[in-house]
């Protein structure tokens, strides 16, 4: 694109088209009362025009207290590359993946150096192992097959008792535990894909490679509730956590070399352009297409309707990358990432409506269930803010999205139970995590599928709910449009059939003629508040 | 006088089986029982009395019986035609002051069977050797035999044997919960459930429940599951004291984590438990709430089957492997609780029951006879219509209006 | 009484509509959406001089214009205008690409001389036409370049991007038909020729073959509202080539070639011949008197009577 436009907010008037929502796998157009603000994320920023040079370059020009990698290689040492798994590059991006490139450019210099030891880790955490298929999208085939076979490509276990090692606590008590075989190499080598505000910095190696042990004391309602919000690091408890830990793992001998990559915000694919563009601006094609998509959607069983959109890959392209130190890379992945998107907005709205897309953090090739449809609105997308909420405190947010009582057994089977057994007794965060995590965390059938199978770990629906507690702390109501309406009642929030009842059902809440503030994302945003 | 009766006729057997198959309890409308009047029962000896009902409860194996889906496995222990009820609490016909309750089984001594047989010689009359046999015809309870009549009716007889007195503060609405109240007794302590077992209710119909009442107040469960499909059930459930009230579809989820068992079987979710439940009570009985009962049970635990089953097509593998008991719990007569209670008759327990866990709340609605087609019919859907137990109001008239389930 | 009929209609059932066609007065997205009125309209529509017409020449395109103009423009043509094409024997060593200069009464110009091409020709044919008149609008635009393969040109004032358009158009092999008036005859006389014929073919360094098209006005003319069945007469001269000529000597001789085309449509060859080498042709231009004169000078000889038609 030639010239790239800053997102911006725009008023509705009388004459402007219906807005377009997201809605699963599924679109709505909604026209939002006059004086209603939309707010539109920027324009991608341009792609770099040879990300393999602008890699071989960072590598080679670190920032920060770093020598270049090709320095820190040598013959006889360990070396161990961890890297982002499935849930930081949404949807999935057209191979190359920004992760091959970079890890095929850093195993080029190990081979160079003679380094023979080398491990490769997908920095899990609590999250489900991911499939070879996605390890192939990931990584590329000449990388898998090179180490797959040889047990040298693993996926962290975060409950795997000989691969965890305890390096102590932070000043505050915070224990930490981390891989073992990462921990006790020589070098880390961490790729990350930052995708959101919230990736990266120590929160790689401190959360990705560490053990429920070590979560529990930033993964909880407390520090969610403080975190202000975790896209904005900070003012995020959840990330002064994991930067005493990260700290306090540099301190333990542990040496890390951080490289991390943006990627610009062209997130469709252009036959799905009219997700990009502005209503106004949608050419006959745009409309045509988003007709023929709609009506064949309509026809479409939900099952086929998924798998559809789960194989949609992303034309994102690779738009900076930086090496180094952490804390200095962190510093210019941020500032990237805010040009990336970053969109000045004035005040605080009453009512804040959003559309949630098909895919989240964590149902790649997957169902969007209940649960993660709350973390989805409440956790991510409530928490695109820098400075206030978008929404006023006690102001109510309407998110649209189908919400489907469906699980996926294999990726979610907690889930299913905390929405049975937890989320019919209480929606209560804190009571939620009092009475049940530990029994979540320690359940050994979760633990036993999180190890062999392809599940979340037993307390990551906990976690889930925990994203959004600042959001239910901070919010008069909730409703949701067009979801189910047993499963919306469970999450505690208020079904509505179309969007004009869930406003007029939103000013019993906040009053006649509130402000209204739509969230036109993805592609993502991140509202500078003031 | 009025009676339901149930006559002997293969076509409206068929009929009914066939109607059943719509819906159930739609069996009543074509099947073999009609409203008629007839003669009241003649005194079969000096110790027998005849009662006049005043409400008659509508119970799962009736409801059975009018669809024609009962095993025919009972049709050599009952006599037809026959007028049905058994759980009935009505008047002594001498004085009409004396309200009672009567204990249905027809065991040894209402039989004139001398000597008894060695189970109603201790007092054990649910266990009754001499079924069907004796100068009564046959007939394994009150309600299924020619010769006493049922509850469905003006009058019918009972031996004195089989009459309770039910004292002056219980309702009549609470006093003909007992039979069905003495079936859960019984239940209850044939699963053998100890302290901090976990034990699982499969049901909540009106055995459901008062099986969980019965648990909360004879033994100390450590959890107690009650597994009901419709929301005034899982309410009753909560309040009659279930732990945990789960839906049917969730029960092997929530058994697996209450329990923290593993699991194997289908990729998909928890297919059959490698630990389990202590005990399941399975007030369905069907072949569905069967394999449940098997899949979440733990090894050497207990399935107790309290629903009236049929034929049903079972995978008794792992019965078999992890060496389950599967008995069954009918009627009552006597129960030996621990020190220092000893043995007691189940009714009285059952009354005690009654009383302390109010299940008179339990009666949802009452019919006149006459409307009997509308009263099966609600009976049958009693869940899905947010009832529990649908009696029959045997003195309609100058009765109190309805009381719905609070 | 009361009515059933006043009863709510409400459905239970949640069906959805079998098929959803667009509603009469359907909005977006089924029509253009409207700008927010805060919004100043920063993506302006390419329109005029500025439409790309490039998606015009792409292969399916072309094909589906070819087979428009053989199986509908031509047979059209054919009744309504009962084309005689002469010259044709003149075109045979031509070497594509060149350019036509045509006189222009009509609309019927452009696709009758596209039809009266000879096949090696027809295909790889773009015609010069008025921004201001067959691209101001966005579907006339769409309409132009596709079904006849117009490119615009500016014609009030000599406009770079149109001239450098065509000249890279004729480079890259297209043939080009121009209307060096600038317009139709507003009277049923010709008008001056301007430069623009010769420039081009001056700058491409290819012929520029003089066309005259007859009758045309007499069907759908400026002047006169509605279609008329005619006859019309479409001569292609001998190329002109523009090596050693200046661009105005090209122009000249383009414009008395026309001129000489059109004297021999009317009466023979020879005649004409004779006339030319003398530069006698009567004028296209008309005389240089009072309109009436002009209109009155028209009225006979030189045209022909319009045939009313269905005939009488």
């Amino acid at each position: 694109m030639s010239s790239r436009r800053p997102g911006f907010v725009l008023e509705v008037d009388r004459s402007t088209p219906p807005t377009l929502f997201w809605h699963g796998e599924a679109f709505r157009l909604e026209r939002l009362p006059a004086g209603s603000r939309v707010i539109y994320p920027p324009e991608p920023l341009p792609a770099l025009a040879d990300p393999d040079a602008a890699i071989a370059h960072a590598l080679a020009h670190p920032v920060g207290d770093s020598a270049p990698l090709a320095d820190l290689l040598s013959p006889g040492m360990r070396l161990t590359i961890a890297f982002d798994d499935v849930s930081t590059c949404l949807p999935p991006m057209r191979q190359p993946d920004n992760r091959q490139r970079v890890i095929e450019a850093v195993l080029e210099l190990a081979a160079a150096a003679g380094v023979d030891d080398v491990v490769l880790v997908a920095a899990l955490a609590l999250h489900r192992r991911m499939t070879e298929a996605e390890l192939r999208q990931a990584l590329g085939n000449r990388i898998y097959d090179a180490f797959a076979p040889s047990g040298r490509l693993t996926q962290h276990d975060a409950e795997d008792p000989g691969n965890l090692i305890h390096l102590g606590a932070t000043e505050l008590g915070e224990e930490v535990e981390l891989n073992k075989r990462a921990a006790t190499s020589d070098l880390i080598v961490y790729v990350n894909i930052n995708l959101v505000a919230m990736d990266g910095g120590h929160k790689s190696v401190a959360t990705g490679l560490a053990s429920y042990r070590s979560l529990r004391h930033h993964h909880n309602v407390r520090t969610m509730q403080r975190s202000r919000s975790f896209m904005d690091q900070p003012h995020s408890e959840l990330h002064s956590s994991n930067w005493r830990m990260g700290r306090f793992i540099a301190s333990s001998g542990v040496k890390v070399f951080q490289i991390e990559t943006t990627l610009n915000n062209d997130t469709f694919p252009s036959q799905f352009n009219f997700l990009q563009r502005r209503e106004w601006e949608w050419s006959a094609r745009d409309r045509a297409s988003y007709l023929a998509v709609s009506a064949a959607l309509d026809r479409t069983p939900d099952r086929l309707a998924r798998s559809i959109f789960h194989s949609i890959r992303s034309p994102h392209s690779m738009s900076g990358v930086t090496a180094g130190e952490v804390e200095a890379v962190h510093a210019q992945t941020t500032e990237h990432i805010h040009r990336a998107h970053l969109v000045p907005v004035q005040g605080q709205t009453d009512i804040l409506t959003m559309g949630l897309p098909y895919v989240g953090p964590y149902n790649v090739n997957s169902i969007m269930n209940p649960i993660l449809v709350m973390c989805l609105g409440l956790g991510y997308f409530f928490n695109m803010y820098r400075g206030r909420p978008l929404v006023r405190p006690g102001g109510v947010l309407i998110m649209s999205h189908p919400t489907p009582w469906a699980f996926n057994p294999v990726h979610h089977p907690s889930y299913i139970d905390f929405f049975e057994q937890v989320l019919t007794e209480t929606t209560d965060p804190m009571e939620i995590e009092a009475k049940y995590e530990e029994s979540f965390a320690t359940d050994p059938w979760y633990i036993h599928l999180y190890r062999t199978s392809n599940a979340y770990h037993g307390v990551h629906p906990f976690y889930m709910w925990y994203w959004g507690a600042h959001a239910l702390e901070h919010l008069g109501g909730v409703i949701v449009v067009g979801g189910n309406r047993r499963a919306v009642r469970r999450l505690g929030f208020k079904p509505a059939s179309t969007l004009a009842d869930a406003l007029e059902m939103a000013e019993d809440i906040v009053g006649r003629d509130p402000s209204i503030t739509h969230l036109h994302a993805p592609p993502l945003l991140l509202a500078d508040v003031t | 006088m009025k009676a339901l009766l149930f006559e002997h006729s293969n076509t409206r057997f068929a009929a009914a089986r066939v109607a059943s198959m719509v819906a159930h309890g739609a069996g009543v409308g074509v099947g073999p029982l009609r409203l008629v009047e007839m003669d009241q029962p003649a005194l079969p000896g000096s110790d027998w009395q005849l009662v006049r009902p005043a409400l008659a409860g509508i119970c799962g194996s009736d409801l059975a019986t009018l669809d024609s889906r009962s095993s025919r496995y009972f049709e050599s222990l009952v006599s037809f035609p026959f007028v049905p009820g058994h759980e009935v609490v009505g008047h002594l016909d001498d004085t009409m002051a004396t309200r009672v309750v009567v204990e249905p089984v027809l065991g040894c001594a209402t039989r004139k069977i001398a000597p008894p047989c060695p189970a109603c010689a201790s007092g054990d009359i649910g266990g009754c050797q001499r079924v069907a046999f004796g100068h009564l015809r046959p007939g394994l309870q009150t309600g299924y035999c020619v010769d006493t009549g049922g509850g469905w009716s003006g009058a019918f007889v009972a031996h004195d044997s089989q009459v309770h007195v039910v004292p002056e503060d219980l309702s009549d609405e609470a006093a003909v919960m007992v039979e069905p109240a003495a079936c859960a007794v019984h239940a209850a302590l044939a699963g053998g459930a100890g302290d901090g077992d976990t034990v699982v209710v499969l049901g909540a119909g009106t055995l459901g429940l008062c099986i969980v009442a019965a648990l909360r107040r004879l033994s100390l469960p450590g959890t107690l599951v009650s597994v009901a499909k419709h929301p005034t059930q899982r309410r009753l459930a909560a309040e009659l004291g279930a732990d945990v009230v789960v839906e049917p579809g969730e029960v092997r989820r929530a058994v697996r984590r209450l329990t923290r068992s593993l699991a194997v079987g289908p990729a998909h979710g928890p297919g059959r438990l490698t630990g389990g439940a202590d005990v399941v009570l399975d007030c369905v009985g069907s072949a569905g709430t069967l394999a449940d009962s098997l899949a979440v049970v733990r090894p050497r635990g207990r399935v107790v089957l309290v629903g009236m089953p049929g034929k049903c097509n079972l995978d008794l593998a792992p019965l078999w492997q992890r060496e389950v008991s599967l008995v069954g719990a009918y009627a009552y007569g006597r129960e030996v609780l621990a020190p220092p209670v000893g043995s007691r008759r189940t009714f009285d327990l059952a009354f005690e029951l009654v009383r302390d866990a109010g299940l008179g709340r339990l009666v949802s609605a009452r019919y006149p006879l006459e409307r009997f087609e509308e009263a099966v019919a609600h009976a049958a859907a009693a869940g899905r219509r947010d009832s529990v137990k649908v009696v029959f109001d045997l003195q309609a008239g100058a009765r109190r209006p309805v009381r719905r389930v609070p | 009484m009361k009515e059933y009929a006043e009863a709510p209609r409400t459905s239970l059932s949640h069906s959805r509509p079998k098929l959803s066609l667009p509603k009469l007065h359907a909005g977006f997205p089924w029509v253009a959406p409207s700008w927010p009125t805060s919004l100043e309209r920063t993506v302006a529509q390419k329109v005029g001089v500025d439409y790309d017409t490039a998606w015009a020449r792409r292969y399916g395109v072309r094909l589906v214009r070819a087979l428009l103009l053989e199986n509908l423009t031509r047979p059209a043509l054919r009744i309504l205008a009962d084309p005689a094409v002469c010259g044709m024997d003149r075109l045979e060593a031509l070497e594509a690409p060149a350019v036509f200069a045509a006189n222009h009464c009509s609309h019927l110009d452009a696709p009758l001389i596209l039809t009266s091409l000879p096949a090696r020709l027809r295909y790889r044919t773009v015609v010069s036409a008025a921004a201001d008149y067959f691209f101001d609008r966005p579907w006339k635009a769409k309409v132009s370049a596709g079904l006849i393969g117009a490119i615009p040109t500016e014609r009030q004032r000599v406009n770079r991007r149109s001239m450098d358009l065509a000249a890279e158009l004729l480079g890259e092999g297209w043939n080009l038909v121009v209307f060096p008036e600038g317009g139709r005859s507003p009277d049923g006389w010709a008008r001056d020729f301007g430069g623009v014929a010769a420039y081009l073919a001056q700058r491409c360094g290819v012929p520029v073959v003089p066309v005259h098209v007859e009758g045309t006005g007499e069907i759908l003319g400026k002047r006169r509202p509605g279609l008329r069945r005619g006859t019309t007469k479409v001569s292609f001269g001998r190329p002109i080539s523009a090596e050693g000529l200046t661009t105005r000597r090209l122009g000249e001789q383009v414009s008395s070639a026309v001129t000489a085309l059109a004297d021999e449509a009317t009466t023979d060859w020879w005649s004409a011949r004779l006339r030319a080498g003398a530069a006698a042709n009567p004028a296209i231009t008309g005389p240089e008197v009072a309109s009436w004169r002009r209109a009155w000078a028209l009225g006979g000889g030189a045209r022909r009577e319009s045939t009313d038609w269905p005939k009488r």
